[in-house]
């Protein structure tokens, strides 16, 4: 018999709650959008750090943001079936591939901007106007120098050096990381070459594919792969981390910056169903801005969109001649890198 | 009428379904309807999940389930709780912290074995719940009278008591398998190929929604065989117990070593859910920051309303559909309420697309759709244990209760619903566990700025911010084992 009352009683609580929450969500979102003040971003960055930009913005604006954060790939999914009638003003999604999945999937609309033509370098832009990068990571290689010489690695091609067998770790083909960067040398170098260098590389793989870089790059530090390829920020989150034993580990994996490093972006654009467009526009140009730029990329220790920014321990590990491949043009090529990796039996 | 409804909220459940289907098929980019290498490979890992897990989450659920109903030892029913404790722990969270911290160690964590282990160890509670209600309920009598014919407690287990649980064990085993089935993140991070992984990335990378509509059906197929040979299961044991009279107290008592096994194998399983995180925890507790913690409490009021709501939603669909079945003789009937339980093939974030679709053009509030998608998903996880204890009460008592001039409403309000409420609690608090750890639904259709603690949980996890998941982390462990405190008198009082 005690047992009714408390299903009961918990009903009641939990639709009072929902009903409050939704009420004071609706009221809100229909109040800020009554006077043109509000901005909504879908985003596939979640970082503490950007609420706080947002609210900077909105301070000096007046605009409000609402967030909604997510995978990349689903935002896009999402945006795509919402349609017309999506609330959302801005897509913020990373890595080129998804930048150019949601260009042709037709989700953002051109706009003119000349201080995002000034602050975005003219590669890290869609040539067609629909997205601007908001931050750059780099993909490095990172060796153990007590199991590679790190002399050995001048370029990616280097990777495939029999001298490296199975001293290898890869992240899995699923990473849209790995495809990205297959995609950068297969702009540079052509397919032939590609392919051959990727047989080359699946040959001097020593472990399962992985399925995240802070994994790959504990492994280098403890010496159970002599190197590997990973964005530079996750050696950067160990190494600037509070736990003693995971800065210990990362301080001995090395950087090594191939000529040219693969570099990719967080970018964003004002999406096709947007009502407020102008509002969008502006928190673009502000995120965009060498100020904020910082801001934003300092939160996950990425580098500005020019020049390589003040975070203490990218600086210790140098600078590197980024790869001239654009952006747009590494998305376009996505497909084919991963037929290309699918084929070398990258898994 | 009952058939109006019943058709009503079979056809709610199976309408996003429907448009996805009719979406896949009328899109003209897709490539082809091969499975290709990446869809066999798909299929092959998913079935080996579900065997390796149905066998040893199998196992491990009928034998906590056993020891914590049938035989009695020092600390039982704090164990007999705690085996409800894994079931709150979320399977990505679980690998993922299990991967960190061994990482973290210079260990690799990777691979099916792994991925059967860590699934085995989330899931066994499903197994657990409805074999433990069925030894501590169903032919009590029977297992009295063997005993007092001198059979032993072995023996009296695998004549009497496990026949006599096997529907329950089989529909724990189909329910544990479609979570398998539908998992997402930690067979990702384990390097498994699976079903749905494979659903999404056709849908979402390759643009193909032809091709993740053709391993939907693969995946219908599995569930749907899953719950057929439930069903057929239940069928041939079918026995009627009305319960409720026999005394709680178990049967055997474990002395010396037994009862130092007994120990020992109840408490593993819910000591290593709990070390896992924990230990994890433990290793970056440095990483908590104030500002995690503060955002905390909206959260977790978020996940509890949806998580209280959803199963008030889910129960009582569940339960018309139930009665319906018990009501109707027709084929159609039981058919379509068959059908109600098919959401739970569809991974998450394919039926979450499905109600985009749906409520887009009908400008439905998002949670709304979310809630709508809950139900859908979750009707089987409430009706597989409902319609196992509807079929234990004897058509007898209906028919008494109709020859005295009862309609079926007095009959549900005065036998059946007194009788049903153990299962109805069970079933609820299994909705609300499943919701409070849900994750592609709740990340597809909430609306701005409405995160929930698996939303957040996740996003971190996926970031690899280990530290900054801890806290939600934590808070998802704790809602779990509320609902499982929730559910002593349901196991303990009858």
């Amino acid at each position: 018999m005690s047992t009714r009352p408390t299903l009961r009683h918990c009903l009641g609580l939990g639709i009072a709650l929902l009903s409050i929450s939704a009420l004071a969500c609706g009221e809100n979102l229909a109040q800020a959008q009554a006077r043109n003040q509000v901005v909504n971003v879908y985003s596939g960055r979640h970082y503490n750090t950007d609420k706080t930009l947002y609210a900077e913005f909105t301070r000096r604006t007046g605009i409000k943001v609402n967030l909604l954060e997510g995978k990349d790939d689903e935002l896009i999914q999402r945006l795509r079936s919402e349609g017309t009638n999506s609330k959302a003003d801005l897509l913020v999604l990373v890595d080129a591939a998804r930048l150019y999945r949601a260009q042709e999937a037709n989700l953002f609309r051109p706009i003119s901007s000349t201080e995002l033509n000034k602050d975005v370098p003219a590669n890290l832009r869609d040539p067609g106007r629909r997205w601007y990068a908001l931050t750059r990571r780099a993909r490095p290689v990172m060796v153990n120098t007590a199991l590679v010489n790190p002399a050995l690695i001048r370029t990616y091609a280097d990777l495939a050096r029999p001298e490296l067998r199975g001293k290898l770790c890869l992240r899995n083909r699923a990473s849209v990381y790995s495809q990205s960067l297959v995609a950068d040398e297969l702009i540079r170098r052509g397919a032939t070459a590609t392919s051959q260098w990727l047989r080359g590389v699946i040959a001097n793989n020593s472990q399962p594919f992985y399925s995240s870089d802070t994994t790959m790059v504990r492994a280098v530090g403890q010496g159970q792969c002599g190197a590997t390829i990973a964005n530079q920020y996750y050696l950067a989150r160990l190494l600037s981390g509070d736990n003693a034993a995971d800065r210990n580990t990362a301080s001995k994996a090395r950087v090594v910056w191939p000529n040219p490093t693969h570099v990719n972006v967080t970018a964003g654009g004002v999406t096709r169903s947007s009502r407020n467009p102008d509002a969008a526009r502006r928190l673009l140009e502000f995120l965009a801005s060498p100020s904020s730029g910082e801001g934003y990329a300092a939160a996950n220790n990425e580098y500005p969109l020019k020049g390589w920014g003040n975070n203490p321990t990218l600086k210790r590990f140098g600078t590197f001649r980024t790869s001239p491949v654009s952006m747009e043009q590494m998305g376009r090529r996505n497909k084919e890198a991963v037929q290309l990796m699918t084929q070398a039996g990258w898994q | 009428m009952l058939l109006v409804v019943v058709v009503a909220v079979s056809l709610l459940a199976l309408l996003p379904l429907l448009t996805l289907l009719r979406q896949a098929m009328v899109s003209s980019d897709a490539q082809s309807l091969a499975l290709g290498v990446d869809g066999a490979e798909q299929i092959r890992g998913t079935l080996l999940l579900v065997a390796g897990e149905g066998l040893i989450g199998g196992v491990l659920g009928t034998v906590t389930g056993w020891l914590t109903a049938g035989c009695s030892f020092p600390g039982r029913r704090l164990l007999r709780i705690a085996q409800l404790v894994p079931m709150a722990i979320p399977a990505y969270l679980l690998a993922a912290s299990l991967i960190d911290w061994a990482s973290y160690r210079g260990l690799r964590i990777h691979g099916l074995g792994w991925a059967i282990a860590l699934l085995s160890l989330a899931n066994y509670g499903y197994v657990f719940l409805l074999s433990t209600e069925s030894f501590a309920v169903s032919g009590r009598r029977l297992m009295e009278a063997s005993r007092s014919l001198g059979v032993g407690p072995w023996r009296c287990f695998f004549r009497v008591a496990l026949p006599i649980a096997l529907p329950a064990i089989g529909a724990g085993v189909a329910l544990s398998a479609m979570e398998v089935v539908n998992e997402l993140g930690a067979v990702r991070l384990l390097g498994v190929p699976s079903l749905s992984a494979g659903i999404l990335d056709r849908w979402q990378v390759d643009g193909d929604p032809k091709g993740a509509a053709v391993l939907s059906l693969a995946a219908l197929a599995i569930v749907g065989v899953l719950i057929a040979s439930e069903r057929q299961l239940r069928r041939r044991s079918r026995r009627w117990n009305l319960g409720g009279e026999a005394a709680p107290q178990p049967l055997w008592h474990l002395l010396g070593w037994r009862a130092a096994l007994a120990i020992g194998v109840t408490a593993l399983p819910p000591l290593l859910a709990m070390l896992i995180p924990g230990l994890w925890m433990a290793q970056g507790w440095q990483n908590l920051t104030p500002e995690a913690l503060a955002e905390l409490w909206p959260l977790a009021l978020r996940s509890l309303g949806l998580a209280l709501t959803a199963s008030g939603v889910t129960v009582g669909a569940a339960l018309l559909l139930a009665i319906v079945r018990r009501w109707s003789p027709q084929l159609m009937v039981r058919q379509l309420s068959f059908v109600a339980g098919l959401g739970y093939a569809v991974p998450g974030s394919v039926l979450a697309l499905g109600l985009i679709v749906l409520g887009g053009p009908l400008a439905m509030s998002p949670l709304l759709l979310l809630l709508w998608g809950y139900g859908d998903r979750f009707m089987a996880v409430s009706k597989q244990g409902l319609d196992a204890a509807f079929e234990r009460i004897p058509p007898s008592v209906d028919e008494a209760a109709i020859s005295l001039g009862s309609s079926w409403t007095d009959a549900l309000r005065r036998v059946h619903l007194p009788l049903l409420r153990g299962p109805l609690l069970v079933g609820g608090l299994l909705v609300f566990v499943d919701v409070v750890k849900e994750l592609p639904l709740t990340l597809a259709l909430r609306p701005f700025d409405f995160d929930t603690l698996a939303v957040r949980v996740f996003q971190y996890a996926s970031d690899e911010r280990v530290g900054a998941a801890m806290a939600p982390a934590l808070l998802i462990m704790l809602l779990g084992l509320l609902a499982a405190a929730a559910l002593v008198p349901a196991l303990e009082r009858r």
